[in-house]
């Protein structure tokens, strides 16, 4: 997330190809692509919206605009768990329309280049379902979430 | 609006030296659009009444030579010589409108044709900035009209007179072959030397004399249309003969005042000389000054006539109304939040509460007087329904009238445009499927000619928008087939209301026709049209008598944006419910209030009615600790046929509150059938869900 890495990268501020932002969701590494999100903010009050699905968990106010918020756990049908102050919303463009998605922790913006990911490996529960690919950074593997593929069914009407 | 025209004349000689013309495409885009959209509506009566009043003539003959005027200003030859060509043939249509009999009905069409093309040409001009379709086959075909008139004409005039009398801005009229009453100045001009496009200074310059002078001439008479004639302006001068309206002095002002003009000298009084050389008069002098006050701009009647009404009506740019109407729904939250505000709990503040109520009250005023800012006629929508309508009963052969009532209901503008394609799309729909053919209707006792009928209302804080036709009304049974085929029935056929089988043609995938016909079933079906309606907070109904007709119903709310609410608390979450269909607020004392339906649904006993109780927090599966009716509060609500009681934990208060709708991340899920309406910003930067009295009844 720091911006000194984005520079030193040595990549002009502007161009978000390639960067993803990492962060955890129950111990897993997670990245999404940079050119989705617009900002980060701290988890805020949330007002329950009937009639939704789960995993949605109703609408923020986020600067005088109204924002739904997922939580990411839910979606991914793990566990639900209390919110601390690590838990970030990553608010995210899709489709000219803000999402926030509520994630364990957001970690950092990491540069993931042509030829360092894989194709998805036989994936267990949610593998095929929302990402697009496997990227190993450093010593750790990063598991990029594919936003269309994230966002289908809620995208899909009825 | 002269003066708008005249400020985009001057704008073009900007143009030469900055290239940016983006505000004058604007301003000649929204000009043409209104001058059209006048025109279709001018057209359209006429041709109902198959005449033309000499009001129409002239004011037909003033859109075109406006549209030519600004068009050639902006260099858009074709839509330019269009426009000439339609001047050309009402110009004749003025001096002796007799000789429309005989091309009434090529005339009309050959009209409508052109403002088609010139609004085609507008539009592009909108998107890529160019207008370069051909238009030479309206052309031919208006001048076939124009000889035709002249041909039928015993005193048929020499050919191109027309033209070049017609296309002068004022001098139409010809000056009156007695010697000018006393009053008449003449000014000769001096342009700067090397200032360039001499003549288009001069006819800027008589276009900003217009406003200030009762007659106006010039030599040379048209400047604008040759540009050989900058070297006479140069060598001769421009000379203006002019009656003031006022005082001479304020012409001279001005002139004194336009851009590179070096010298000006007012001659003596003027004379009709033979410089002028007036051709023969084309008219008898009554007509004249009457032909004189129409042929500028709609605004110079009222100043030329008293010299004092100035412009009242100004264009605003819709952003900056939309700012502003944003700006003054943070105000109103502000507001709240100040007036409200936890700080202030418990204290005994008089004088402060005093000006509160001052600001509260100037606020709503300013929310008003913003909000009918925003407000436009229904009128000019069905105004284009009209169009459609002629345009089918000619492809069809079908013949329809088109019934309009309660054209003068004000809508908010972006309601107005939301609601448009919707409402051609019907509009369509019953022309092309539900009205039956002459011969059909004649078989089966109807009239002849079928009628849809449009109607607006504003009916308790709502408009309600009517489209009926007398056409051969939805078939229930061929409804459900199609449905089956496309798999979208939800329960068993025969448990389907009628009502029910109506609605199933606003499902998605219903609309799979394979037919595309050339004015409906283009695959956009009435999913879309019902889907447009709700993006603005309405509702579409249908109602429909086999063999009778069809009736669609439009309810939208009068505006989207502030409304009076009541907040209530439900568990954690806060509700608003619109004060407007608030009945009455009350708490449960008595055991025997509570009656159980069979069903086991609660009703609550009020002075011997009975109403059916909605419970919120179990209808939205709320947790909360007040579950018996006698700790929370019963609401009754109502609306126009419906009463029932809603019951919530408690009341929090009155607020005024900005609708804002749900993101449409969200559309899927339908909350406004859930009785939820919107949300809204609370004071306290939280939201409360604003509920909608009319969906909660319609659930029951």
């Amino acid at each position: 997330m720091s911006e000194n890495q984005v520079i030193t990268d040595g990549k002009s501020l502007d161009d978000l190809s390639g960067r993803y932002l990492s962060f955890y969701v129950d111990d897993t590494f997670y990245g999404i692509e940079l050119l989705h999100v617009t900002e980060i903010i701290s988890v805020q009050p949330i007002t329950f919206v009937p009639s939704l699905p789960s995993y949605i968990k109703g609408i923020i106010n986020l600067r005088g605009k109204v924002v739904p918020v997922i939580d990411v756990r839910l979606k991914f049908g793990q566990e639900e768990r209390p919110y601390d102050d690590k838990t970030c919303v990553i608010v995210v463009l899709v489709e000219n329309m803000q999402v926030g998605l509520i994630v364990d922790s957001v970690a950092e913006v990491v540069s993931i280049h042509d030829g360092e990911s894989n194709n998805l490996p036989e994936l267990g529960r949610n593998g095929e379902r929302y990402l697009s690919s496997i990227s190993k950074v450093e010593d750790r593997s990063i598991l990029n979430i594919d936003c269309n593929k994230f966002f289908q069914s809620d995208l899909q009407l009825y | 609006m002269l003066s708008k025209t005249n400020l985009m004349k001057l704008k073009v000689i900007a143009m030469a030296i900055d290239p940016s013309m983006e505000p004058m495409l604007e301003t000649f885009i929204y000009e043409s659009n209104t001058l059209l959209e006048q025109l279709d509506e001018i057209l359209l009566e006429s041709e109902k009444s198959k005449s033309l009043s000499e009001d129409h003539i002239n004011e037909i003959f003033r859109i075109m030579h406006t549209i030519k005027g600004s068009s050639a200003m902006m260099e858009f030859n074709g839509v330019s010589t269009l426009a000439h060509a339609v001047e050309d043939v009402f110009f004749i249509l003025r001096e002796n409108p007799d000789r429309l009999t005989s091309v009434t009905e090529a005339l009309f069409d050959v009209v409508l044709e052109a403002s088609d093309f010139l609004k085609s040409e507008v539009e592009s001009v909108q998107e890529s900035g160019e207008a370069n379709k051909d238009a030479s086959g309206m052309i031919a075909e208006l001048k076939r009209l124009a000889s035709i008139m002249r041909g039928t004409a015993s005193d048929a005039e020499p050919s191109g007179a027309a033209s070049s009398t017609a296309s002068a801005p004022a001098s139409s009229s010809e000056p009156a072959a007695p010697p000018a009453a006393a009053g008449r100045h003449r000014v000769k001009v001096f342009f700067e030397e090397g200032c360039q496009m001499e003549n288009i200074r001069a006819f800027m310059l008589l276009s900003q004399l217009q406003d200030l002078c009762d007659e106006l001439e010039s030599v040379p008479a048209h400047p604008e249309n040759d540009a050989s004639l900058c070297s006479e302006i140069i060598k001769n001068g421009f000379l203006i003969d002019f009656k003031p309206s006022t005082s001479v002095d304020d012409v001279l002002h001005t002139i004194e005042s336009a851009v590179n003009i070096k010298t000006y000298e007012l001659l003596e009084d003027a004379q009709p000389n033979a410089e002028a050389a007036p051709p023969e008069p084309a008219k008898d002098a009554p007509s004249s000054p009457n032909a004189k006050a129409s042929s500028p701009a709609p605004a110079a009647a009222p100043a030329s006539g008293g010299g004092k009404a100035k412009q009242s009506l100004i264009s605003v740019n819709q952003a900056k109304l939309d700012q502003l109407m944003d700006l003054v729904g943070e105000l109103v939250t502000t507001e709240s939040m100040v007036v409200g505000n936890s700080d202030l709990k418990g204290l005994q503040l008089d004088n402060f509460q005093k000006s509160a109520r001052e600001l509260r009250k100037l606020t709503d005023e300013l929310q008003d007087v913003v909000m009918s800012m925003r407000m436009v006629p229904i009128s000019g929508l069905f105004q284009r329904m009209n169009r459609i309508v002629r345009d089918m009963c000619k492809k069809l052969d079908k013949q329809v009238d088109l019934v309009t009532e309660g054209g003068d209901t004000e809508i908010d503008k972006t309601i107005n445009e939301a609601i448009g394609d919707p409402f051609m799309h019907m509009v369509r729909n019953a022309m092309d499927h539900a009205i039956e053919m002459p011969d059909e209707r004649k078989a089966i006792g109807k009239p002849e000619r079928g009628k849809i009928t449009l109607s607006a209302n504003n009916i308790g804080g709502e408009i309600v928008i009517t489209i009926a036709d007398d056409g051969c009304g939805l078939d229930p049974e061929k409804l459900l087939k199609k449905a089956r085929e496309n798999g979208i029935l939800s329960k068993p056929e025969s448990e389907y209301t009628d009502k029910e089988i109506f609605n199933l043609i606003m499902l998605p995938g219903f609309s799979t026709n394979q037919e595309v016909t050339e004015f409906s079933g283009r695959g956009v079906g009435m999913d879309v049209v019902r889907k447009n309606i709700e993006k603005v907070g309405g509702t579409l109904s249908i109602d429909s008598k086999r063999g009778q007709g069809t009736t669609f119903t439009i309810k939208i709310p009068l505006t989207l944006a502030i409304v009076d609410g009541m907040e209530l608390a439900v568990g954690d979450s806060i509700y608003t419910l619109p004060i407007n269909s608030i009945k009455q607020s009350f708490k449960i004392s008595d055991d025997r209030q509570i009656i159980l339906d069979t069903d086991g649904t609660e009703m609550i006993l009020l002075r011997g009615e009975c109403f059916p109780l909605i419970r919120l927090h179990r209808l939205f599966g709320i947790s909360t600790e007040v579950t018996e009716l006698y700790d929370g509060i019963v609401i009754q609500i109502e609306n126009n046929d419906k009463i029932a009681c809603i019951f919530a934990d408690e009341l929090l208060g009155e607020q005024q509150v900005v609708v804002k709708p749900f993101p449409s991340f969200l559309n899927k899920y339908e909350l406004k059938k859930l009785g939820l309406s919107g949300c809204s910003i609370l004071g306290d930067g939280s939201i409360s869900l604003i509920l909608d009295a009319n969906n909660l009844l319609n659930m029951l």
